[in-house]
């Protein structure tokens, strides 16, 4: 197969050609309730060539069939020379490497038999479905992939790396007369099956937390001082600010750039906020990106100044600044676009109890259900939530949709945690291309003035 | 591969799939990335010892690999007592135009630009993005019965995104549309979008409070989601829809009929089979607010002890589970203009941000507005910023004021008026 790729490259018409070939086998097993939905394997294959010409943009190819690499570089060449607009599209220089990185499992899923894998999801499943009467529904969800990406360009750069994911979701459905509830836990990690091995502390959770939401009342919407939990406050993170440092949203766009400034203060003298897709351990991790530039880690925000923004190659050249290796693709199906890696909320100095000890009435918000940023307005829902009463936490309230402004809210966090965190929880970062493992820490943060949703 | 798996299965079903496409990318208003696609697959079903077993693979020549693993899947799949359909009748549904196969890059990139150029004249100062995909798919299923499905489709998808950044203040928004038979509505989009800049352009000020609120079929979406999650069979079933063991009841306002119709010619859900080779028809779900009935596959049918309701949907790597196709809300009695001209003070909801979260199966929603107007004394009188709306479907759509006699196709298979509520809590930051 080199020798394949290394032709095509060779053959190539193009200024600069990339390609990246991969080959993925996944399990996945599902129970709904009582029933399994499935307990299936999928084999995915395929690759997808990317060419730059003299005068124009990209063109690309992607394709399942991998023999016959020259004729796909050809097509790819020919795409290019399609997008010709005048303004030639430059790469930020990087060192081409050539690396091969392999992985070494403790307890490699590959090995473990599919009926193990379904026995351990089922134990999970029937702890949650046994813990209370309410509980009328469960989604249980284990997955593994393993994944060998080839990545090679016409610099010369030739890497090979193996991707392993495993990862569970457990979710809990409880109703008591109309009213249904879901509380959810999972884990995820480039880790072996040992990873989602005695997690049966996750299948209660959830099935508690859902029985929990069922007598909870609906929060009374409005202003209020929030302390958000270690795992709210990454994906706040992640939603509200990251996505406005990927350089995709501002490279191009001289008013965006104005509101981007590098040394514009956002938040206060405590925040610190950085993104770093080299640390081991994380889900968010690669020793290369996509475009095979090395990761690093990217302050973003220093004590509360902007400082930094997360590029692909192209963004980099385009702002004249470095590339981060922040250029990721779900996967052969889709060219690599800026994305965050490892994003996270650096620790602080407050404890919990300080930081709710001044509150006369507020909201602990936990965990996230999912958020959303349109650049300036942000939402997300957190999974559960508790009134803060006279300086402590008191009773449990649901559909807590915290929303706002990114501006006022940064500048209104006005305390930071001491209890910094990295979440191992499984989620994934769509933009326009499904799902791409990300991960998030932050420790506690207080926020004042958050509007939420409500009654 | 049928044959081979007759030989140690009861049932077996095999659907494969082929994809070409061409794309043309347009970023910060100009032509950047032009792209080919060829992707294929196969995906198998069997049932073994009466258990139910999957397996997909992109990778259609390891067939070997792809038998070994759906009986693996079999040996350890669920019980089942559904039966793969024998060849059904169906209905004629057009789904293929050699107009839109033949399409070039060149064509493609035409009409992105007339796009382009209808959109920066009306608002210079934005930023465009434009994607405009043709493709042509061919969908293969055969399963142990003779069921034997072969048939073409021609998507033709147009999506476009507009930001508009004025200093922090910043508006996104974005339109699509998509069919498969060229029906000349290429630049609908594109025009959607000149309006919506056009009304935003002005600034207004809103009171939190109760007041009516007019949701345009793009921000209905809001009210129609909850919905569509309720009616699917599956959730049905676990009893995790509020509408489950409700059929027959009235749940609506009387001026509500939705309507799932995979039959209409040239629309994005249509085709004249499911993904399990059920036939399609148009099934009417809620009738002036009554409970009709939910959308199932043949799994979750044979559960309920109901025939399928032809609503099996799949991707390459996922199996089948019930799926709205065309999802219709039923036109109305009262123009939109007449809508807008009873609104003393109220709001008109256009986008909103964070669709889909939260409790949602439940029926709550809880969503700030990227998009949205206020009307004062029956004129849309500019965009209001920082609002949020939030309730419960199963309350607010009781009591519907009115549903307008206009509709629009909008996210590409939904068919939708504009839907007005009489009082709504609506939560402002002004």
């Amino acid at each position: 197969m080199r020798e394949q790729i290394e032709a095509a490259l060779r053959g190539s018409k193009a200024k600069y050609t990339e390609i990246r070939l991969e080959e993925r086998e996944a399990t996945t097993i599902v129970y709904r309730g009582h029933d399994l939905e499935t307990a299936s394997a999928v084999i995915d294959v395929g690759g997808i060539v990317r060419c730059l010409c003299d005068e124009g943009g990209w063109g690309e190819s992607t394709f399942n069939e991998c023999d016959h690499l020259a004729a796909k570089v050809e097509q790819a060449y020919e795409s290019a020379r399609v997008v010709h607009s005048g303004e030639c599209v430059e790469l930020a220089p990087v060192p081409a490497a050539r690396d091969n990185i392999t992985v070494s499992l403790q307890r490699d899923f590959r090995g473990v038999p599919l009926d193990a894998k379904k026995t351990l999801l089922r134990q999970y499943n029937i702890t949650m479905l046994e813990s209370d009467a309410r509980v009328v529904d469960t989604n249980a969800v284990y997955q593994d992939s393993f994944s060998h990406v080839t990545l090679a360009s016409s610099e010369g750069a030739y890497i090979e790396e193996e991707r392993p994911m495993v990862g569970l979701l457990l979710m809990a459905v409880a109703r008591k007369g109309d009213d249904v509830q879901t509380a959810w836990e999972s884990r995820a990690g480039q880790s072996g099956f040992g990873f989602v091995e005695g997690r049966g502390d996750l299948a209660v959770s959830a099935a508690g937390r859902a029985v929990d939401l069922l007598t909870a009342e609906t929060v009374v919407g409005g202003r209020y001082p929030v302390v958000i939990d270690p795992a709210l406050a990454g994906v706040f993170i992640h939603e509200a600010f990251g996505h406005l440092s990927e350089s995709d949203f501002v490279y191009e766009n001289p008013k965006a750039q104005e509101m981007m400034v590098l040394g514009r203060r956002f938040g206060g003298e405590l925040l610190t906020v950085f993104d770093d897709g080299s640390l081991s351990g994380l889900r968010g991790t690669h020793k290369y990106d996509d475009e095979g530039t090395p990761t690093r880690r990217s302050d973003l925000i220093r004590d509360g100044i902007l400082v930094g923004r997360l590029h692909s190659r192209e963004t980099a050249a385009k702002m004249r600044e470095q590339p981060t290796g922040n250029a990721r693709a779900t996967s052969y199906r889709y060219a690599p676009i800026v994305r965050m890696t490892n994003t996270a909320i650096d620790g602080g100095t407050t404890s919990f109890d300080e930081m709710i000890s001044g509150i006369k009435l507020g909201v602990y918000a936990c965990k996230a259900f999912g958020g959303q940023t349109e650049l300036e307005n942000f939402s997300f829902s957190s999974a559960y939530a508790y009134m803060i009463r006279d300086g402590q936490v008191a009773e449990m309230v649901k559909d807590v949709i915290l929303a706002g402004n990114l501006f006022t809210t940064l500048k209104s966090i006005d305390a930071i945690g001491d209890d910094f965190t990295w979440s191992h929880a499984g989620g994934r970062c769509g933009k326009g291309q499904g799902g791409l493992p990300v991960t998030f820490g932050a420790p506690h943060i207080r926020i004042q003035d958050v509007i939420i949703g409500g009654r | 591969m049928l044959e081979q798996l007759m030989r140690s299965a009861e049932q077996a079903e095999v659907v494969r799939v082929h994809r070409e496409s061409t794309s043309v990318v347009f970023e910060a208003s100009r032509l950047k990335r032009s792209q080919v696609k060829e992707t294929s697959g196969l995906a198998v079903r069997v049932v073994k010892g009466g258990r139910l077993g999957f397996a997909a693979s992109s990778d259609t020549r390891a067939t070997a690999r792809l038998m070994r693993n759906v009986l693996e899947s079999a040996e350890h799949g669920d019980a089942v007592t559904f039966s793969l359909p024998a060849p059904q009748e169906a209905l004629d549904v057009v789904t293929f135009d050699e107009s839109i196969a033949a399409l070039s890059i060149g064509k493609l990139v035409e009409i992105g630009q007339e796009m382009l150029d209808l959109i920066l004249a009306a608002e210079p100062g934005v930023n465009v993005e434009i994607e405009l995909t043709r493709s042509t798919e061919h969908l293969a299923l055969r399963n142990h019965s003779g069921t034997d499905i072969d048939f073409r489709r021609s998507p033709l998808s147009i999506s476009v995104e507009v930001r508009w950044v004025k200093g922090d203040d910043v508006l996104i928004t974005y339109d699509q549309t998509g069919t498969t038979v060229w029906d000349g509505q290429h630049m609908q989009s594109a025009e959607r979008l000149c309006r919506k800049l056009e009304l935003a352009r002005n600034q207004a000020r809103l009171r939190s409070g109760r007041m009516p609120v007019l949701f345009a079929p793009n921000g209905s979406l809001v009210l129609g989601l909850p919905v569509m999650l309720g009616l699917d069979g599956k959730d049905v079933l676990k009893r995790a829809s509020p509408m489950a063991g409700n059929l027959g009841q009235k749940l609506f306002s009387d001026k509500l009929t939705f309507v799932d119709d995979p039959t209409i010619d040239g629309k994005f859900g249509s085709s004249p089979f499911d993904d399990e080779g059920v036939s399609h028809r148009r099934n009417v779900l809620i009738d002036q607010g009554i409970l009709k009935g939910f959308l199932y596959d043949l799994k979750t049918a044979s559960q309920a002890g109901v025939e399928s309701t032809g609503n099996g949907s799949r991707t390459l790597f996922t199996p089948p589970s019930p799926q709205p196709t065309n999802l219709l809300i039923e036109p109305g009695t009262v123009l939109l203009t007449d809508m807008i001209a009873s609104i003393d003070s109220g709001l008109w909801v256009e986008d909103a941000l964070g669709l889909g979260q939260g409790n949602v199966i439940s029926g709550a929603f809880s969503n700030s507005l990227s998009l949205a107007y206020k009307i004062e004394k029956g004129q849309l009188v500019g965009r209001v910023k920082d609002v949020s709306i939030a309730g419960n479907v199963y309350d607010l759509l009781r009591n519907v004021a009115a549903v307008s006699s206009e509709t629009e196709w909008v996210h590409h298979s939904l068919r939708v008026p504009y839907i007005m509520l009489d009082s709504m809590n609506v939560v402002s930051q002004q």
